[in-house]
Order: structure tokens, then sequence, then C-alpha cells
């Protein structure tokens, strides 16, 4: 025995026993305190809690993919039943656009701004500051007399149609249709595939859907402001979408309350459950009042250690809080331990305490190492899980060999329930056959488990969002399947001319449809004026006077005046403006400027869009990697490294608790056999646990690693219990401190596997079945090997 | 001569009350009603376009063909063979010299739209429509000259006013005017128009 350690306990124990009320004043302080701060605790539940916070590329990705176009939009998707109806559905649109602008959700858009006489003028003012050496190729080619004569014959004709009225505007600014040039850079504008234009309106190319974007300033990440703004949604889509029509909502608000209604709904479960369950498990094997302060000491563990989270970090992340099932079910280990030695009785109640201290030290000693060894991560959940378990680890012990040995007086002739389980020993050898006979089969499903790294898998989309994702992607093609690329300057203008860099390199091999990009209708101011210079030189040396005459020739043949194309000859004279945000604006092109301009903090970032094929986003990323300043993001890459990294992280967790467990062991232990021994529960869960999800073909993701290294801290705490106690005949008192504080981390755990959300079922399903292994291991296996091993 | 002179200082003020004023309902719902008893109708027009751009107006001949409710066919026959017809929500559009046909959907073609409302509004005389988009005076009652002026700021962009003239029995439409908001102006006038007789069946 460590002596120093036993006689501060048993010392302990002596110097409370004449100032119990102090004490227990004490303890009774610190749970108060420690609950009202705990009342002060906010709940987070956001993917914040699982992305690294160390500055690493993960974390900056995810928050450049929050910057994609419709992630942060709200899309509404309006269905008639009847196709056909365009001027019904579009006004159905308008109606819907107008109850949700009522709602006051938001800035509503149907359609894009009404292209007017502004983004006319617009097309034939850019000309000047676009055109670039292939495209006065063009233009050469273009006023040549044939295509001049030819050109003013169809704009002549158009005249003459009903339609024609429309058309003597242009024609006299740009009879030779210039401008087609600009319009056809719009074709890398388009943000929705499978979109036309009806009325304005955004309408889906089967006729069927009509599209309505919210602009919303409520971040996703905010669940209770987002249930506001989901609930104001769902009424002004109730009240105003008529009969025959029907209506998807789809924006990452639903995601985040998907996750955040399923986390509070298994919150509750899980503390419900697990509290009744213990209680029962308490009343069956304990059978005393006393055992009502055993069941106290992980209530007020719970508190403890939530309060101390509400003074280290205000906000908590739900899956932490989660975890107070786990650990509510696991502290009580060291409580039943002293709880079955003072009850058991038969010598001074110091003696026992500092009997007891030694496993129950060296126990919360390897949990605290594998708890602790969280603190390393970068993901901030793991950390504040770490900080959640080390505290209510800590406090465990001190309530359960300070506090309990006072409040525990044992049982009348010292008996134990169920006898202390003497007579359930089962024969030797066919405990020993069976253990090998699980390990072999165990051990070859192990070989079977199927891994899954990506983070999808522990992402709860609930099937009403999988049908309308794919509803969506069936009537709009892939709204949000798109990579992005970031080109970042200082400023505007750098940013704009690493932006037309971005473009010059892509456009080439990929199809226009698959390439986003505002390179084409506005580069950088530089390139800009290099145009101009260029479009100025263009038109010297007498061309502009030869097209000016041509046009007078030609015209005159169809009756046109000599002054008919005037304010298209003054463009070529004239001095062009430079194009910019505010011109776009103003022609009409607001919404698409401000979905790819993107000013941040000191800097502006241009956004380009491509399809998130991983193949492509390799090549792509490869071809970009030379430009300093352009990132590119990708949610298919994002979800692979983030899987990649938390498992790289996890697995490291898990070599490091295996090293510093078995170290503990072996320092504690000492002889190989009795270090065997102790590892008994914790090889059989750890071996059981994976074969059992290989054979039952369950996925190991990257929380059942996470529940891996809680299956180690529990099950060696149980292997140190047993084997500690083996020889100094106090076993009866581990059997039951093993088999109660088991049954309760099942109970609690056994809750967990019962959770919606698929972070907390991998964690219950997968300690559900290491621990529920390793405790008959513990109770059955470790004896019948140490029988060989006693003389 | 002196009271002549009087006289028309009298009556001068009253002339545009005779002249310009509120259409009475009744001229509307008869107008309306004698036109809705025509189910199609066919007839020759000349167009004359007083552009400021051309030295002389341009002048062109064609077809038009109207079967309620939604079909039309407006076609020129000189000086270039082209045209469009419009059935329900689409439409084809040809041209002789190019060779192009095409088709499209009314509603994804602006232009296209606002001249479909503006054509069956008139071929099927709905008031109610005409009404709403424009203000109407009446400058004559028999036969039938309304002057319309758009209520909404954009057509009033392009579009000054229009003068429509009716046939003598109010059936159909006699002559239309488009007045452009830069003095430049198109005139229609419908010819050997020819009412409820059955029109080709491939005409459309």
């Amino acid at each position: 025995m460590n002596e120093p350690s036993v006689n501060l306990f048993g010392r302990l124990y002596r110097y409370f026993a004449g100032r119990r009320r102090v004490l227990y004043g004490a303890t009774l302080l610190l749970v108060a305190l420690s609950l009202f701060a705990s009342s002060r605790l906010k709940l987070q539940e956001d993917i914040v809690a699982m992305l690294p916070d160390d500055g690493s590329s993960a974390a900056t990705d995810f928050r450049l993919l929050q910057l994609a176009p419709f992630t942060r939009k709200l899309v509404v998707s309006l269905k008639t039943q009847s196709p056909g109806d365009s001027a019904g559905l579009v006004a159905a649109a308008d109606s819907l656009a107008q109850g949700l602008r009522e709602a006051k959700v938001g800035t509503v858009s149907t359609g894009p701004a009404a292209l007017g006489a502004e983004f006319f003028g617009f097309l034939g003012s850019a000309l000047p500051s676009l055109c670039g050496e292939a495209d006065l190729k063009r233009l050469e080619a273009a006023t040549a007399p044939e295509k001049v004569r030819e050109r003013l014959r169809e704009g002549y004709e158009q005249l003459l149609a009903p339609e024609g009225w429309a058309l003597k505007g242009k024609l006299q600014s740009d009879p030779l249709s210039f401008s087609d040039l600009v319009l056809e850079r719009l074709r890398f504008l388009n943000l929705v595939p499978n979109m036309r234009l009806v009325q304005n309106h955004f309408v889906s190319a089967d006729g069927s859907s009509a599209l309505i974007t919210v602009g919303t300033t409520v971040p996703m990440t905010d669940s209770a402001a987002s249930h506001q703004l989901m609930d104001r949604v769902d009424a002004a889509v109730k009240k105003t979408v008529p009969a025959g029509f029907s209506a998807t909502v789809l924006s990452g608000h639903r995601y985040t309350l998907a996750n955040a209604d399923a986390v509070k709904r298994d919150l509750y479960l899980v503390l419900t459950l697990s509290v009744v369950a213990i209680f029962a498990i308490y009343l069956i094997f304990l059978r005393s009042m006393s055992a009502l302060f055993v069941f106290l000491v992980p209530s007020s563990v719970l508190a403890i250690a939530s309060g101390a989270m509400a003074l280290w970090a205000p906000r908590v992340f739900a899956v932490t809080l989660g975890f107070g099932g786990v650990l509510l079910g696991m502290v009580d280990e060291y409580a039943t331990m002293i709880y079955f030695a003072c009850r058991k009785g038969g010598k001074d109640p110091a003696l026992i305490t500092a009997e007891v201290a030694r496993p129950v030290l060296s126990g919360a000693l390897a949990t605290l190492l594998s708890f602790g060894v969280m603190l390393l991560s970068v993901l901030p959940g793991q950390r504040q899980l770490a900080v959640y378990s080390m505290t209510g680890i800590a406090a465990a012990l001190l309530f359960s060999l300070v506090v309990l040995p006072h409040l525990v007086r044992p049982a009348p002739g010292g008996s134990l329930p169920f006898g202390g389980m003497k007579t359930l020993r089962p024969p030797r050898r066919l405990v020993l056959v069976v253990w090998c006979a699980i390990l072999a089969v165990c051990a070859f499903g192990a070989t079977r488990v199927r891994f899954n790294g990506s983070l999808q898998a522990v992402n709860l989309v609930p099937p009403e969002l999988k049908r309308a994702e794919a509803e969506l992607n069936r009537t709009w093609g892939d709204l949000q399947g798109k990579a992005l690329i970031f080109a970042e300057g200082k400023d505007l203008e750098s940013a704009l001319e690493l932006n037309r860099r971005v473009f010059e390199r892509l456009a080439p091999t990929l199809p226009p449809g698959e390439l986003v990009s505002l390179a084409p209708l506005l580069p950088s101011e530089a390139r800009q004026r290099e145009n101009r210079d260029r479009w100025i030189a263009f038109w010297q040396n007498g061309r502009a006077a030869r097209l000016e005459h041509d046009l007078a020739r030609e015209g005159a043949s169809f009756g046109f005046t000599g002054a008919a194309f005037a304010p298209f000859l003054a463009t070529l004279k004239a001095p062009a403006a430079p194009l910019n945000l505010d011109g776009l604006r103003a022609a009409g092109l607001g919404e698409l400027v401000d979905a790819l301009v993107l000013p941040a903090p000191g800097s502006f970032r241009v956004l380009t869009l491509v399809p998130d094929r991983p193949e492509l986003v390799q090549r792509l990323s490869r071809e970009l990697a030379p430009l300093p300043g352009v990132r590119m993001v990708s949610e298919s890459r994002f979800g692979a490294v983030m899987g990649g990294s938390i498992i790289g992280d996890f697995t490291r967790y898990l070599a490091i608790t295996g090293v510093l467990v078995f170290l503990l062991v072996a320092a504690v232990f000492r002889a190989p056999s009795r270090i065997a021994l102790v590892l008994v529960p914790v090889v059989t869960g750890v071996v059981c646990m994976l074969g059992i999800m290989g054979l039952l073909g369950l996925a190991f993701n990257i929380f059942n690693i996470a529940a891996t290294i809680l299956i180690i801290g529990l099950c060696v705490d149980y292997g140190i219990f047993m084997v500690s106690r083996l020889e100094d005949g106090g076993d009866e008192t581990s059997r039951l401190a093993v088999l109660v504080s088991g049954l309760t981390t099942l109970a609690g755990l056994g809750a967990l596997a019962l959770a919606r959300h698929p972070s907390m079922q991998s964690i219950g399903v997968s300690v559900l079945l290491g621990v529920g292994t390793g405790i008959p291991a513990a109770l059955f296996v470790i004896p019948a090997l140490h029988r060989k091993d006693a003389p | 001569m002196k009271r002549l002179l009087l006289l028309c200082a009298l009556l001068l003020p009253a002339l545009p009350l005779h002249a310009e004023s509120q259409p009475s309902p009744q001229l509307l719902e008869t107008l309306e009603k004698n036109a809705g008893s025509v189910r199609t109708l066919s007839s020759d027009f000349v167009q004359e376009k007083h552009l400021s751009m051309f030295k002389n107006p341009m002048t062109s001949k064609g077809r038009l063909y109207f079967a309620r409710p939604d079909q039309l066919r407006w076609e020129l026959t000189a000086p270039v063979a082209s045209g469009f017809v419009l059935k329900g929500d689409r439409g084809r559009r040809w041209h002789e010299r190019t060779g192009r046909t095409e088709s499209f959907q009314i509603n994804q073609e602006p232009i296209m739209k606002l001249v479909s409302e503006q054509l069956f509004a008139w071929a099927r005389s709905d008031f109610a429509w005409i009404k709403k988009e424009y203000r109407v005076t009446v400058l004559q009652e028999s036969p039938a000259l309304l002057r319309l002026e758009p209520r909404s700021a954009a057509t009033a962009g392009f579009l000054h006013h229009l003068l429509v003239g009716f046939s003598a029995d109010g059936r159909y439409v006699k002559s239309v005017e488009l007045h452009e908001k830069d003095g430049d102006f198109t005139r229609i006038r419908f010819q050997n128009t020819v009412v409820n007789k059955a029109l080709p069946a491939d005409i459309f």
C-alpha cells in the first residue's frame, strides 16, 4: 500500500469524524454554488464543437463554405400541380413573396432585377472596358461592309414586325450588335442550372416550380433565432400558398434546427432514463437509506462539473452535456466501492477508507489520463469534454473518499446484497472456454468492421430534409453542390485581378455551364484600362470614319437617315467610363454581384463556382496552387479532410491513452501476470465491441473512436478494482462495486443508444458493447485466471 | 363676323367636352358585346411606320387571322414575308428570306408577351383589360374612335398614346395608331376584314 495516500484519506476521515457538520455544510455549499453557476450555462448545438479552432485549413474552409451563395439564403421552391399555367405559378410566387416580406424574414427575391434601359445602356458602355484582343478581331469581322449591310437589313426587317418598336433604340445605339459580346459573358453568371426567366421570375426548366430566395441576417449557428425565423417562414407559407401548390423550404437553418431538436430530445431522454435506471439499480443492489448518498454522488458531480464548465466557458456544447449521462453512470464506481466496503464494515472506517482509496485512486488516475489526453485536441468540443469529465472525476473522488465514508453505516452483521455474489462463481474451465470462444469470434468479426470517416455519417439529416434536398436538386439542378474558389486581395482591385487570372486558367478547361465567374463582366481596373486603350487604338487610323461611311451608305439603301446611328457612332469616339460594382448594380446585376463579391475585414474576396466533383476539385486545386491568394474549398473535400483529421486526432488519443494506461497499470501492479489480469476487461471490451460491430455490419465512425477511449478508461477501472482486492479478501465488495457501477454505466449508456442523433447513438452503442462485455470479463474471467495464478 | 367670332369663343371651351370625353359605359359595353360575337376574323392590313431614323415612312403589308379564344396569326407579305403565330402560351415565328422558323414560349419573351397581350386584347375587345392598362377617352362615338394613354410608368416610358378606330358596326378594329414618346408613330389600317368565316385549319 502507498502509505502517505492511505494515511491522508484515513487521516481526513478521522479529522472530519468530529466535524461532520462542517464537512456536510461545505459539501452542500459547493453543490449549491455549482448549481447556481450551471444555471448560467448556455447550450451551443452547432457543428462548431467539432471544428478545429487552431487556425488550421479545416476551420477556415468551414467558414469559407458558409459564404457560398445559396448557403447564406433560404431557398423556397414553389411547385404547381398544373405545370402549364406559368401565369398562375408566377402569381402564386408573388403572393408567397409578399407573405414572406410581411413576415419580415429578410430580403425576398423572386427573380433578377428588371433588366431595363439601364441594362442595355450598360451593355453598350461596357464594351470598351471588356473587349480584349480576340473580341476586337470579332468586331473587325462584324464591321466589314457586307456584314454591315446584312445587319442593317436584319434591323430594318425587325422594325417592320410588331415587336419592332422595342428594338428601335437598340438599332440606333448598337446597329451591328456589338453588345452581343457582352451578353455572351452573362452565360458565366448562371447560379441556378435548371432555371429560366418567366416574367422576370425564376422558373424551373420544366415549368413546374418557381424559386424564391430569402436573404437573412440570422446566423445558421443560432438555433434560437433560427427557430423563430423558420416559424415565421412556415407560417407565411401556410398562409399564402394556395391550393394546388406546395412549397419546399430549405436552408442551413433547417439543418441546425433538426440537429438542435434531436440533441435536446436526446438530452432529455438520456438524462431522464439514466437517472431513473440508476436509481432503480441502487434500490435493488444497495437496499439501504445510505444508498441514497451513493446516488447523490454522481448527481452532485454532474452539478459541479456543469458549474465548473459555466465558469470556464459560458457557452457549452450540447454534445459535452450529453456526456452528462455517461459521466453520471461512470463516476459512481468509486462511491459504490466505498459503499460496499463500509457496509461490510468489521474494521475502523478510517482503515476501510484507506484500503479502498488505493484502487479507487488508481482507477481514477487511469480515467483521468484517458480524458486528459483529450485536452490536446484541436476540437473545442473534445477539450470541453475533457475538462467536464476530469472535473467530474475529481469531484467524484473527493465525495467518495472524503464525504461518503461518514454517511454509510455498516450493514447489520456486515451482510452484503446477494451474499456478496459469493455463490456466483461459474466453473473456471467453462468461463475460460466461453471467454476464448467469444474472443475468437469477435476477433474474426473485428477484421470485418467497416470504417466510415465521413462527417455525414454522424450528422443528422431527417428524412423530410433529405426528400426536400432531392426535390430541389431534381427541379433546379445542384444549387449547393458547388466548389468555391476564392480570389482574395487586400483591395477589390487586386481581388478582381486575381479572379481574372483564375478565370483564364479555368475557362478553357470547363464548359461554360459549369463555371460561374464575374471575371468576364468585371475585370480589374488595370485590365479595363488596358482594354480601353486597345479599344481607342482599334478605332483610330480611319477605322471609325470608314464604319461611319459604310453605315451611311448601306443605311441609305434601306431608307435610314444619315443621323440614324449617331448614338452608336458617338460611343466609338467618347471616352468610356470604367466598370465598377455600382455600375453593375445599377444595370440590375446587384444580386449576382453581391453573391460573388464578398468584402471581408481588410480584404476583398471574389468568388468563382465550379461543380463539386472530387476529381475536378483535385485537378483544379493543383492547377490553381501557383496563384497566391487563391483558395479552393468544397463540401466534399472538406468532409473528407475533416473526417481524416478527426480520425487522426482520435487515433492519436487512442494510442496515447493505451500507452499511458498501460504504463500506469504496469507501475501500480508491476508483475506481468497481474498487469495482464488488469487488462483483461479492456482487451475483452475493445475486441468484442469491434467484433460485434463487424458481425452486425455496423460502420465504425469517428464517435466510435471517442467511445473506445471511454471503454478503455472504464474497463481498466474494473480490472484495477478486481485485481487489487482479490488478494486482500475484499473481492466481494469489488465484485459488487464493479457489477453495480457497470450496470449503472450501461443504464446511462443504454439511454445514449436510444438517442436519435447519430453521434450520441454511436457512442451509446459502442460503449454498450464494450462495457457490456468488459464487465463479465472483470467479474468472471479475472477470478478464473487468478485462481490458476494463485499458489 | 364679330358674332361668328363670339360664337366661336363661346363654343371653343365646350369643344373638348364633345371631342374627348370619358367613355360612356354603354359605348364600351356595346363594343365589347359586338366584338363578342366575333369568333374568327381575317383581315389585310397596311402598316406605316413614321420613324425619325428613316427618311420616308416604312410601309408594309400583311394579313391578320384571329380565332377565339387564343389563336392569332400576324403575317407580313411585303416587303419581306415573315410573321408569327400565337397559340395559347406558345408561339412560332418565321422569316422567308433567312429561312428560319423557331418556336417560342410567350412568357419567356417579354416583348412578345407585351405584343400578344395587346393584339389579343384588341382582337377580343377585352375592355376590362384595356381599362386596367389605359386611361380611355372617346374621341368619336360612331364609328368609335378611342384614345388610350398607358397607366403604368413602364409602358408610358416608350408609348405616349394609342388611337384606336372601330368599324361602323363596332365589331372589329379598323385602325390603330401607336404614338411613341419621341414623336415617332405607327399606323395600321385593316382592310377587307371578314368576320366569322371558317379559317383554314393549318393557319395557326
